[in-house]
């Protein structure tokens, strides 16, 4: 999160810029492999606590996906997930994250996409990701194009928000629901 | 041939129904007759909490620093006191534990540097209101008393 | 009575609604039946979502501990450990020996305590009452030494983030050697009960076959994909918490069926019981907790870590700012992923077998929903 200092030279004060990940590159066969294959849609490649990941815009997931699957052998996806950043333009951070069998290494595959932006859907790539999609678009109102059932998974079909965000107050959304619904004053 | 036996003669589900007549022996018997039997409650047992009081000279424990009340997930431990201007330090005035939201986690009793608040080995907290899970100070310092039966 | 062909049919749609005593919590399954063949099915959840990875933004790490456990509530020490890994991964801190060794313990026998709950209750699905008071009469034992050790005996707490708060309680090595002799015999009691029992076998064989390509397209772990022939542990693949220095096998099986699972199963009970031998042997001396400060503010970063629970892979990911509270974390829910595949697996099964396809996935609906 930002912060706020005051430099005493400087005329005005100038905000600190908000931490950022120590990550380090990293480096390896299969980086290079993947950034001959895919060029400038690779952003970066790095690595944190010896896990490695991938930064890629938002077009290229799908082909990276593909192509990590029949010839990278990585054909287990584990998780899809994603993170809400307010502040930032491009304010979701979507994560995959892959396991290969054979070479029994774990990835990350992370790329950034703005609220009305609607990524491509991984289920012809991976069948997991169906409910995976479903929960993210449940959580945090990202409409996959071209998934089979894009509706809420956990969640009623007719709740509005989407719980995840960061703007979405709990006690504030409890209050209102409590009044709506059951007529009294919610105990928060 | 002799499949053709076992399979006539139910030897397989006869095998499983002696294994459950073998268990009808009284030795085997695992009820719990509670509430005439109370059952083993461990040591370490997190139930209800107590507020303790010095043995010596019957005042509380408590120094009033409110590191429970900040530990506790659920926020549902409110302290007050005031200041005593004679020993410069804090006396409890009010302690306010609510139990219906508790999960027993611990987390208070981890935190409390003067072992005041302790998690007991009381589990039987059943009240007939909900305001009556909320305990105050007197409460938390006596413990629930429940219904003792006599047989 | 109307006019129609006798070859005229169409589906039926039945609910198997979230009040079913057989689909192990508020699980709704929406049948599509043609006659007693099951032709889609139609999973909806939700009943129990809590909204877990909501609280988690709003609570510090120590704080969000306890609220691990509640999501697979049957085997709650797996959730315990998974989460104090993930954020020693943060911190890039690890735990001293003693507490390996000791978390080691508490996880194999809350494995076992784990399979146990699903072998009575998948057994009582089935029809097979009895197992269920033998099984439950054996966790009891468990849940006696977790109640010894921690306080509680389903919502154990029992892990800090650095190791272990408690120091184990003298008596836990008796208790555990006391549990693991005892215990050989019991399961050899339950196979005699149900291995070779026509019924069993008949009900199981066969039904909600899951083959391995299938279980990796579908991301599928745990038994379920070792019974499909993948020999894959992340105990032996990538071990944490001293895992690497105790020898046990991986039991796997060749016909992906639901008998198949249900072996699977009753071998890893047996290879725990092996583990929990070794480690109970020579728990080494020295702290139980590293040097960890009150404040967990972990640097700015992510981690992904995952264990090997009772149902399949669980995994962690937590996004840090650098503040004393997480600002994601997400929860990777083997039940959530294993469900899934329910659909592939009951294609063209009867309703019976959709009941016992469901008990051999063995979900907890609280880690579906959180």
């Amino acid at each position: 999160m930002p912060e706020e200092e005051a430099k005493p030279e400087a005329p005005k004060p100038a905000p600190k810029a908000p931490p950022t990940m120590a990550a380090t590159p990293w480096e390896g066969d299969l980086p290079r492999e993947i950034k001959e294959q895919f060029g400038a849609q690779i952003l970066e490649a790095s690595t944190y606590l010896g896990q490695d990941f991938f930064r890629v815009e938002s077009a290229a997931v799908i082909p990276l996906l593909e192509y990590l699957k029949l010839d990278g052998d990585f054909d287990y996806l584990v998780d899809i997930t994603a993170v809400h950043y307010p502040d930032r333009p491009q304010q979701f951070d979507l994560f995959y994250i892959l396991y290969s069998f054979n070479r029994n290494t774990r990835i990350r595959i992370k790329t950034q996409i703005a609220e009305t932006e609607t990524p491509q859907t991984a289920v012809g790539v991976h069948l997991t990701a169906d409910w995976l999609e479903r929960e993210v678009f449940d959580m945090f109102g990202i409409r996959f194009a071209g998934h089979p059932n894009m509706q809420r998974l956990l969640l009623p079909e007719d709740w509005q928000g989407h719980p995840l965000r960061k703007d979405y107050g709990i006690i504030q959304m409890d209050n209102q629901w409590v009044k709506e619904n059951l007529g009294i004053e919610s105990g928060q | 041939m002799s499949k053709f036996l076992r399979t006539i003669f139910l030897v397989d589900l006869l095998q499983g129904l002696w294994v459950t007549f073998r268990n009808q022996h009284p030795k085997h018997i695992y009820t719990e007759q509670y509430p005439a039997e109370r059952p083993r409650v461990a040591e370490r047992y997190r139930g209800a909490p107590r507020l303790n009081i010095n043995p010596d000279n019957g005042e509380t424990l408590c120094i009033s620093c409110n590191l429970c009340a900040l530990a506790c997930p659920e926020y549902l431990i409110v302290v007050t006191s005031e200041r005593n201007e004679q020993t410069r330090r804090k006396d409890l005035t009010t302690f306010t534990y609510d139990t219906s939201r508790c999960m027993f986690c611990g987390l208070c009793e981890d935190a409390c540097p003067v072992d005041a608040l302790e998690l007991t080995q009381d589990f039987e907290l059943a009240t007939y209101t909900r305001d009556g899970l909320i305990w105050d100070r007197q409460m938390l310092e006596e413990g629930p008393k429940p219904t003792r039966y006599k047989f | 009575m109307p006019e129609t062909t006798f070859l005229d049919s169409t589906e039926m749609v039945l609910n198997m609604g979230p009040q079913h005593p057989s689909t192990h919590g508020v699980l709704r399954v929406i049948l599509k039946l043609d006659g007693e063949r099951v032709r889609g099915t139609e999973c909806v959840i939700g009943y129990l979502h809590r909204g877990v990875e909501k609280i988690a933004e709003n609570r510090t790490y120590q704080m969000f501990a306890p609220y691990v456990d509640r999501m697979d509530y049957i085997a709650a020490v797996s959730n315990g450990l998974g989460y104090c890994l993930a954020v020693e991964k943060l911190l890039n801190v690890e735990a001293p020996p003693r507490a390996q060794v000791a978390r080691v313990i508490l996880t194999e026998l809350n494995r076992i305590a784990s399979h146990l709950f699903w072998l009575g209750t998948h057994a009582l699905d089935i029809g097979a009452i009895t197992p269920l008071f033998y099984t439950l009469r054996e966790r009891e034992e468990i849940l006696k030494i977790f109640e010894d050790y921690c306080g509680a005996r389903l919502t154990t707490h029992s892990f800090r983030i650095g190791g272990m708060l408690y120091e184990i309680h003298e008596g836990l090595e008796r208790q555990v050697k006391a549990f693991c002799d005892m215990f050989i015999s019991k399961v050899d009691e339950y196979e005699e009960l149900l291995t070779h029992n026509r019924i069993w076998v008949e009900r199981l064989k066969g039904v909600g076959i899951l083959n391995a390509d299938s279980c990796k397209q579908y991301g599928v772990t745990g038994p379920v994909l070792r019974a499909a022939g993948v020999k894959w542990d992340l105990r032996r693949a990538q071990p944490y918490s001293g895992y690497e220095k105790y020898e046990f096998d991986i039991p796997t099986a060749q016909n992906a069926d639901t008998y198949d699972r249900y072996t699977v199963r009753m071998q890893e009970m047996r290879q725990s019981v092996r583990i929990l031998r070794q480690a109970v042997e020579g728990i080494p001396e020295g702290p139980i907790m590293a040097k960890v400060s009150k404040a967990i503010k972990p640097p700015v970063g992510e981690a992904y870590v995952s264990i090997e629970a009772p149902k399949g892979e669980l995994g962690y990911f937590i996004v840090s700012d650098g503040s004393t509270q997480p600002y994601r974390i997400r929860v990777r829910p083997p039940s959530l992923i294993n469900l899934q595949a329910l659909d592939r697996m009951v294609r063209g099964a009867l309703i019976a077998d959709v009941v016992a396809i469901i008990g051999t996935i063995d979900i907890v609906l609280g880690e579906v929903d959180r």
